[in-house]
C-alpha cells in the first residue's frame, strides 16, 4: 500500500510539474508580456521600465523558476489589469467555483444513481428505455444552450429564478443543473452496467439465497461493486466541472474563477489565467490521486497490481 | 457479454455475417442518426445552391421577422431573419459547413496524434509506455476550454486556429482506447509469428496492429468530432471561436442571447440544429459500436 501511494504521488507531482512548465511557456508565447502590461500605445522607455519592474528582462528559466517557487506558497504575481494580488482574486471567487462543482456532482449523482440502479434492476422495461433516452439526450444538449433555455423558460417567463449574480442560493439553481447534467449520463450508464454484471454474479445468486432482504443485497452487496468506477468518474466529472463551468459562469454572470478566467483571458492578463489553469490542474491531479487512494482502500486487488 | 461468432468453431462467416445483418437492423436509431447525418452533411456540401438568400447580405428594414411557425412572418424568409436582416436558414445551413468542418477535422488531427501515441506506447510498453501515460496524464489534468480561450487568443481567433487548438487537445481518449487494444493485440500468435520471421517494428505497427484497433478508432472518432462540434460553438458562442460574419451555429447563439425576451425562437433555431447533429452523431457511433462488438469503454 505505502508503495502504490508514494508511486501516485510522485506521478502526481510529475504531471503538475509538467502542467506548470506548459502554462508559464504558454504565456510567454503569447507576445513580450510588458508590451501586454503596458499596452500598445506605450513608449519604449515606459515598456523597458515594466520590463525591468517586472524581471522580464531575466532569463526565461529564472523566470520560470521564480514564478513556481512564489506559486508553490500560494504567490500568482500581480494581475496586469486589476493591480490586486492574484491569490486574493482567486480566494474570493474559488468558493463560488467549489460549491458550484460539488452542487452539481450531488445533482448528477442523485440523478443518475437511482435511475441506474432501477434500470439494471427492471431490464428492458420502459423504465430502462426511458433512462436510456435521457442518457442520449443529455449526452448531445449544449450545455450553454440548455443554460439559455432555462433563463427563458424560468426566469422570463415564468419568472421564479434570478436570471444572474451570485447573493442567494436561488442564484445557483440554473447552474448546477446547466453543469451537472452533462455528468449524468455517464454516470448511470455506469451504474446500470455495473449493476448489471453484479445482479448476474455468483455472490449475489448467493446473497438472495441465504434469504437477504432485497435492500440488503441491492444496496449493501451490488451497489458496493459499482461505487469504485463510480468514484473514479466522480473524481474526473468533478474536475472537469471546475474547467468547463467558465460558460456557465459567463452566461449567469456568477463570477466564480471560471468567470474571471473568461475577463482575464479576454484582457490577456496572464499572471491570472496562469493561476486558474495551474489551480484546475492541481485540483485534478489531487482529485485522481484522491479516486485512486480511495479505490485501493475499497479494493485490495488495485492496490497489489 | 457479446460472444463472438468467429471464435466458435461451430459456426460459420455467414452465421456470424447474418448476426451483423440482424444487429444493425435491430439498430434502428443508429440507422436513423446516419440517415440525418447523410442529410446533414449533403445540406452542408450543397450550401450555396440550397440556401435560399447571401447568408451574409444584410437588410436592415427587415430585421428580426419571425419563422414559419409564427404570426406575421414573411414566405421568403421561412426561418425569419436575424439582428442584421440576414436570413436566418441560409445562415443556418452555412452554419452546418462549420460544425461538419470543424467536427471531421479536428477528428482527423487528434485520431492522428491519438493513434500513434496509443499504438506506440501498446506496443513498445515498459518506459516508453510510461512516458505517454505521463503525457495523457498532463494533458487530461489542462483544462481543456481555458487553455483553447489562451492558445486561440495567441493563435488569433479564426476557424483553423480553433480547429488546430482542438485538435491539438482531443486526442487524449484515441490514445487511451488505442493503448489498451494494442495490449491486447501484441501477445496474440500471428504478431508473434510476424516477429519471428523479422517484421520491423514500424511494418508490425502497420501491417498488423493498426488494422485490428481502426473498429476502435472509428468509434472513438464519432465521439471526438460531436465532441470537437460541441466545443467549437462554445468557443465560437463566448467569441473565442469563429469571428463574425461566418456562420457559426455558436455565434448565431451568441447573437441571439440579446432578443431572449422578445425574439427567443433565435435561440431555439440554431441550438436545436446542434442538438440534432450532435445527438446523430453520437446515435450513430453507439450503433457503431454494437455492430463492432466493442465494450463500453471504446
Amino acid at each position: 500500500m505505502l508503495q502504490f501511494v508514494a508511486k501516485r504521488l510522485v506521478s502526481a507531482f510529475l504531471t503538475l510539474l509538467l502542467v506548470s512548465v506548459l502554462t508559464f511557456s504558454l504565456a510567454h508565447l503569447a507576445g513580450d508580456p510588458a508590451i501586454a502590461v503596458a499596452g500598445k500605445e506605450a513608449s519604449a522607455e515606459d515598456i523597458a521600465r515594466i520590463r525591468a519592474y517586472y524581471g522580464f528582462d531575466r532569463p526565461i528559466v529564472v523566470q520560470y523558476l521564480a514564478w513556481c517557487g512564489r506559486a508553490v506558497v500560494g504567490d500568482f504575481g500581480m494581475s496586469y489589469h486589476y493591480q490586486q494580488p492574484v491569490s486574493d482574486m482567486l480566494a474570493t471567487r474559488l468558493p463560488i467555483t467549489l460549491s458550484l462543482g460539488v452542487a452539481s456532482l450531488v445533482f448528477a449523482l442523485v440523478l443518475s444513481l437511482p435511475l441506474g440502479v432501477v434500470a439494471a434492476i427492471r431490464r428492458g422495461s420502459v423504465i430502462d428505455r426511458f433512462c436510456l433516452f435521457l442518457a442520449v439526450v443529455g449526452q448531445a444538449m449544449p450545455t450553454f444552450w440548455l443554460a439559455l433555455l432555462m433563463i427563458v423558460f424560468f426566469s422570463l417567463t415564468l419568472q421564479w429564478l434570478p436570471v444572474s449574480g451570485n447573493s442567494s442560493w436561488q442564484n445557483f439553481v440554473m447552474p448546477t443543473i446547466a453543469l451537472g447534467y452533462f455528468a449524468a449520463p455517464a454516470l448511470m450508464r455506469l451504474t446500470r452496467a455495473g449493476m448489471i454484471d453484479a445482479l448476474e454474479s455468483d455472490y449475489i445468486r448467493t446473497a438472495w439465497a441465504k434469504g437477504l432482504r432485497p435492500f440488503s443485497v441491492l444496496f449493501k452487496h451490488a451497489l458496493r461493486n459499482v461505487m469504485i468506477p463510480i468514484v473514479s468518474v466522480s473524481a474526473v466529472q468533478l474536475g472537469a466541472m471546475l474547467a468547463g463551468s467558465i460558460v456557465v459562469e459567463q452566461i449567469f454572470a456568477l463570477q466564480g474563477i471560471g468567470w474571471l478566467g473568461y475577463d482575464a483571458t479576454l484582457r490577456s492578463d496572464l499572471p491570472v489565467v496562469q493561476a486558474i489553469t495551474l489551480i484546475i490542474a492541481a485540483f485534478y491531479v489531487l482529485l485522481t490521486l484522491a479516486a485512486d487512494l480511495i479505490n485501493a482502500a475499497l479494493d485490495p486487488r488495485i492496490r497489489i497490481a | 457479454m457479446s460472444d463472438n461468432a468467429s471464435t466458435n468453431p461451430n459456426t460459420g462467416g455467414a452465421v456470424a455475417a447474418r448476426r451483423f445483418a440482424s444487429r444493425a437492423a435491430r439498430n434502428t436509431s443508429a440507422l436513423a442518426g446516419g440517415a440525418v447525418l447523410l442529410v446533414v452533411l449533403f445540406v452542408a456540401l450543397a450550401a450555396p445552391l440550397l440556401a435560399p438568400h447571401d447568408p451574409y447580405a444584410h437588410d436592415l428594414s427587415r430585421r428580426l421577422l419571425p419563422p414559419i411557425f409564427y404570426p406575421g412572418h414573411d414566405p421568403s424568409h421561412l426561418l425569419g431573419t436575424d439582428g442584421f436582416g440576414r436570413d436566418y436558414l441560409s445562415r443556418l445551413i452555412y452554419g452546418a459547413r462549420i460544425s461538419l468542418l470543424i467536427g471531421v477535422s479536428v477528428m482527423l488531427i487528434s485520431g492522428l496524434i491519438g493513434t500513434v501515441l496509443g499504438l506506440v506506447a501498446g506496443y513498445f510498453g515498459g518506459r516508453i509506455d510510461q512516458a505517454v501515460m505521463f503525457v495523457i496524464n498532463t494533458r487530461l489534468a489542462l483544462p481543456v476550454f481555458l487553455v483553447a480561450m489562451a492558445v486561440v487568443v495567441v493563435l488569433g481567433a479564426s476557424l483553423w486556429g480553433t480547429i488546430i487548438t482542438l485538435g491539438l487537445f482531443l486526442w487524449d481518449r484515441f490514445a487511451v482506447v488505442v493503448r489498451s487494444a494494442t495490449q491486447q493485440i501484441v501477445s496474440q500468435d500471428y504478431v508473434t509469428a510476424a516477429k519471428s520471421i523479422g517484421c520491423s517494428h514500424g511494418t508490425i505497427l502497420v501491417h498488423e496492429i493498426l488494422p485490428n484497433v481502426m473498429n476502435a478508432v472509428v468509434v472513438v472518432g464519432t465521439i471526438e468530432m460531436a465532441y470537437a462540434i460541441l466545443l467549437e460553438a462554445a468557443l465560437s458562442f463566448l467569441g473565442f471561436g469563429v469571428q463574425e460574419p461566418t456562420a457559426s451555429w455558436g455565434l448565431m447563439l451568441a447573437q441571439a442571447r440579446q432578443y431572449l425576451f422578445f425574439d427567443a425562437w433565435l435561440l431555439y433555431i440554431p441550438g436545436a440544429a446542434l442538438f440534432l447533429v450532435v445527438l446523430c452523431i453520437n446515435l450513430f457511433g453507439d450503433g457503431l459500436r454494437d455492430l463492432l462488438g466493442l465494450g463500453e469503454d471504446a
